[in-house]
């Protein structure tokens, strides 16, 4: 699979990941995200951007739970309703959509 | 990815309710059991206080089951047990009715379907078992063939109760064991490192990840031809695979270097002695579909001399914790070996800090 | 092998061909497990293969068809979900889909079967019809973590299954970092010897932890198992985080007559060979020739009780132990549950919230304290049991430990 942004064309994985993390801009995630049938805001812009200093920092996405415990100090809400403010930004869940508008590598395992 | 027009707003319910499920018989004595009695091999018979009764006639399944099957099952179920039923934990079904009169032409019907009336009592019971080849993405082997070829050759030892207690038999398809801790149980072993595919490690894996999944720290980051990835110290490496879950670049499994090796004692129920973990029996058995005889006919060696030998009552574990090891390795004719012995940790409370010998 | 050669050739295997004018194609392997009295998963597939011609059960046929020759798996995971929820359907590709095109999709629905897994067939006829209209109609009863696995779906049609599922009463099942689908025994159904309500207790904790099931966002899995008694059926010791099991505090209830007639029917022998003699304390014994049972040394493992099921029942004064910890190999080495709480009344709705209170209380603790990809066993076992029950407030108590520290090697606060 692959998708076409600004006339050029990247290539992605079946569940429409970006294949070279590298490729990633802006405008890639807009389209990434139109995928998603999600409209970015500047709430979305921030957590885009928090999960890609996170990644380039430790070379990893974080846990959910570090996002939600972000969300809830930075908003100072419980953990709960920082999971209900994090589901409403990303319907299908931070790993499948927001890893994926961010560029990041898709979520592994089942175990 | 396009969505259809939202019609039906989720509820978020949970398990599914239970007392519609629930035989009405069932429902009156609820939590008012007295005693139960097995009549038969397949057939229990439960008392309340009340003084009413309720028959239920268990049956084995492939658990790997179609809607066909299931709508079968059904018919069963509204012809014989008023249309409820249910599955136990070793996936065989139930149909319970309070009319005894019932029971016998079920039992006919179920058994003309092919489906083996049993599972009771001192019986070997059907194998809690893992996914496999058919929709795992991890797996060495097809679980659901073990089970079919293994409960093919205890066919009968299901549908009779001639154990000296009940065993419980489990398989699974890689060394995380989905399939649990059992009496017997047939679990993939992995004799070699993982082979690393570089080319495509740094973009499907998280390095971090699968540096730390490594119980023994043999992973280390590095880079071939240019790429970020991944090398394993072959020496530290205990092929477990934890590795192969968080990446699936570090491929542990392998069609001849994927073997087979057999546990006993493990046992979860209370009674008599403390819940027990597996002890390794055998190994380097071939993973050799589509009947894997290998396999199978360790565990009838295994299952002829507890019959043997077990006292009534004793579970496998503890009918080897009585007549000891030694005289298991010889009554089974399994082969004890250096392997078996315990290095990883804890270790030291496996060996026997005594001076209690078998001779 | 012959048969790894003879399928490692390129061809791409689709359409109807050489299966002698039938939907499949020949499956020569898959067709050994035919053979043999127990009832055969392969017959099965075929069936349904044959009647509902779908392509995706052919293209999956061909594809284990090819794992059996090659000794090889070809799934790989992904991405799948259903709006507002972040678990519950495994996903799966085929790593040669160019191989067997038919076969690029097979994902999982989970879906949390009724506690005790209890059904009428108008609940399960309803399931397989659903299941037939969008999946492909392979379902297995049930999964180890206890779910009815829904098998062999496309993307596409996911969302659209789950709603006409869920206005069943259907909900997904767990995975991820999360709760996890729960098991219960047959409890209270039809068993003497539950000695709490096991269903109404799954139900009521899984509805409770809903929302972390859907949305997993823990270190890692929590999973809760709940068996009726100490036999533990479900396996709750080994295979669940937090495993709930029924007990009792006070005597055994005995029925004198039943024992008499116990011992008429088996002898004397038996009820020293097979009872007094398996009692793990040495409880029971004979006073001129009457069975006594000490209570104070019973540790309610519950042999005699399965000896003599007419005779024995648990005692009047009932509730639940919890043990904590359980897991298998991966990747400290197996893990049993170990106990934290000896006894809970489980009996009222005020009982199962005091309850549900404390769950909340350990995962909340394990949250803050565990890292990521630990299982709490896991945690407890790098950090100790001390600081467990000072993070959650239980007080210490003797049946936590088989026995007290063989070693002196601690901070005394004195």
């Amino acid at each position: 699979m692959a998708i076409e942004v600004n006339g050029v064309s990247y290539e992605t994985d079946e569940n429409g990941y970006l294949i070279n993390l590298d490729d990633w801009n802006e405008d890639i995630a807009k389209v990434l995200a139109d995928g998603e049938e999600i409209e970015m805001t500047q709430a979305h812009w921030d957590m885009i951007n928090f999960l890609r200093g996170y990644y380039d920092e430790y070379q990893i996405a974080p846990a959910v739970k570090v996002l939600t415990k972000a969300i809830a100090t930075e908003k100072e809400i419980d953990k709960k309703a920082a999971s209900e403010f994090l589901y409403g930004l990303f319907p299908k869940g931070p790993g499948l959509q927001a890893c994926k508008i961010a560029g990041l590598p898709k979520p592994t395992g089942c175990v | 990815m396009s969505s259809p027009e939202k019609k039906w707003k989720t509820v978020e319910s949970g398990p599914h309710s239970y007392e519609e499920a629930l035989h009405p018989v069932v429902r009156k004595n609820y939590g008012q059991w007295k005693y139960h009695e097995i009549p038969k091999p397949g057939v229990l018979k439960h008392v309340a206080h009340s003084g009413d009764t309720i028959y239920t006639v268990r049956a084995g399944t492939p658990r790997q089951d179609t809607v066909d099957m299931l709508r079968r099952l059904c018919d069963v179920a509204d012809k014989y047990s008023d249309g409820y039923l249910r599955f136990t934990v070793r996936n065989n079904v139930e149909f319970l009715t309070p009319n005894g009169a019932n029971v016998e032409p079920m039992i006919r019907e179920l058994e003309a379907m092919g489906f083996p009336v049993g599972g009771t009592g001192m019986c070997v019971s059907s194998v809690s078992h893992t996914q496999g080849w058919l929709h795992c993405d991890i797996p060495a082997t097809d679980a659901s063939g073990v089970v079919k070829s293994m409960m093919d050759t205890l066919y009968n030892e299901f549908k009779g109760m001639e154990m000296p207690n009940k065993v419980r038999l489990s398989t699974s398809c890689c060394a995380i064991n989905c399939g649990g801790q059992a009496d017997i149980a047939v679990v993939v072993k992995h004799t070699r490192p993982p082979r690393i595919n570089h080319d495509h490690l740094a973009t499907i894996c998280e390095l971090p990840k699968a540096v730390a999944r490594c119980p023994v720290a043999a992973i280390r980051p590095t880079v071939i031809n240019g790429k970020k990835s991944l090398m394993v110290d072959e020496e530290k490496c205990i092929c477990c695979g934890a590795c192969f879950g968080a990446c699936p670049a570090m491929e542990i499994n392998h069609p001849e270097h994927s073997k087979f090796a057999i546990w006993v004692g493990g046992k979860n129920s209370n009674a008599r002695s403390k819940p027990s973990t597996m002890s390794i029996v055998a190994h380097n058995l071939p993973n050799n579909p589509p009947r894997w005889p290998e396999v199978t006919e360790v565990v009838g060696k295994i299952l002829t001399a507890y019959k043997a030998g077990g006292r009534p009552w004793e579970r496998v574990g503890e009918w080897i914790n009585r007549i000891g090891w030694k005289r298991f390795f010889e009554e089974t004719g399994l082969v004890f070996d250096n392997d078996m012995i315990d290095s990883y940790r804890h270790a030291r409370t496996t060996f026997n800090q005594s001076a209690h010998v078998r001779f | 092998m012959e048969g790894a050669q003879k399928a490692a050739s390129d061809e791409v295997i689709q359409g109807k061909d050489g299966g002698n004018g039938k939907f499949l194609n020949p499956t020569p392997m898959l067709d050994e497990l035919e053979k043999g009295p127990w009832p055969s998963f392969i017959s099965g597939f075929k069936e349904l293969a044959e009647r509902t011609e779908k392509p995706m059960l052919r293209g999956v046929m061909d594809q284990l068809e090819y794992s059996y020759n090659t000794k090889m798996g070809y799934w790989k995971g992904g991405l799948v979900t259903v709006d507002g929820y972040g678990a519950g359907v495994i996903t799966r590709y085929s790593m040669i889909k160019d191989k067997f095109p038919e076969a690029t999709e097979f994902h999982t629905m989970r879906i949390q079967p009724a506690p005790g897994l209890h059904y009428n067939t108008a609940m399960l006829r309803g399931l397989c019809d659903t299941w037939e209209k969008f999946g492909s109609g392979i379902i297995t009863l049930h999964g180890q973590t206890g779910d009815i696995m829904l098998q062999g779906i496309e993307q596409d049609k996911v969302q659209e299954c789950f709603d006409e599922l869920n206005q069943a009463g259907w909900d997904l099942g767990g995975a991820g970092a999360g709760m996890r689908t729960a098991v219960s025994c047959i409890g209270p159904g039809r068993c003497e010897n539950a000695c709490y309500d096991d269903l109404k207790a799954h139900l009521k904790l899984l509805k409770h932890f809903v929302g972390p099931l859907h949305r997993p966002e823990w270190n890692y899995k929590i999973k809760l198992k709940f068996s009726g008694c100490p036999n533990d059926c479900t396996n709750a010791i080994m295979r669940s985080d937090l495993a709930v099991i029924g007990t009792w505090k006070d005597a055994i209830q005995i029925e004198p007559e039943e024992v008499t007639a116990w011992v008429e029917k088996n002898g004397t022998d038996a009820l020293v060979n097979q009872v007094i003699n398996f009692c793990p304390t040495k409880a029971i014994s004979l006073k001129d020739g009457e069975m006594v049972i000490d209570s104070r040394d019973c540790v309610r493992c519950m042999h005699c009780l399965n000896v003599m099921p007419k005779a024995l029942s648990p005692g009047k004064e009932r509730g639940i132990s919890l043990l904590m910890g359980g897991k298998n190999t991966l990747k400290v080495g197996v893990n049993m549950g170990s106990l934290i709480v000896p006894f809970m009344k489980m009996e009222s709705d005020e009982d199962m919230d005091e309850f549900i209170e404390l769950v909340e209380g350990i995962i909340d603790w394990w949250d803050d304290n565990g890292l990521d990809h630990e299982r709490i066993g896991e945690t407890i076992e790098r950090v100790g049991l001390k600081l467990f029950l000072e993070g959650v407030g239980l007080d210490v108590n003797i049946n936590m430990v088989t026995r007290p520290r063989d070693n002196p090697y601690f901070k005394a606060r004195y």
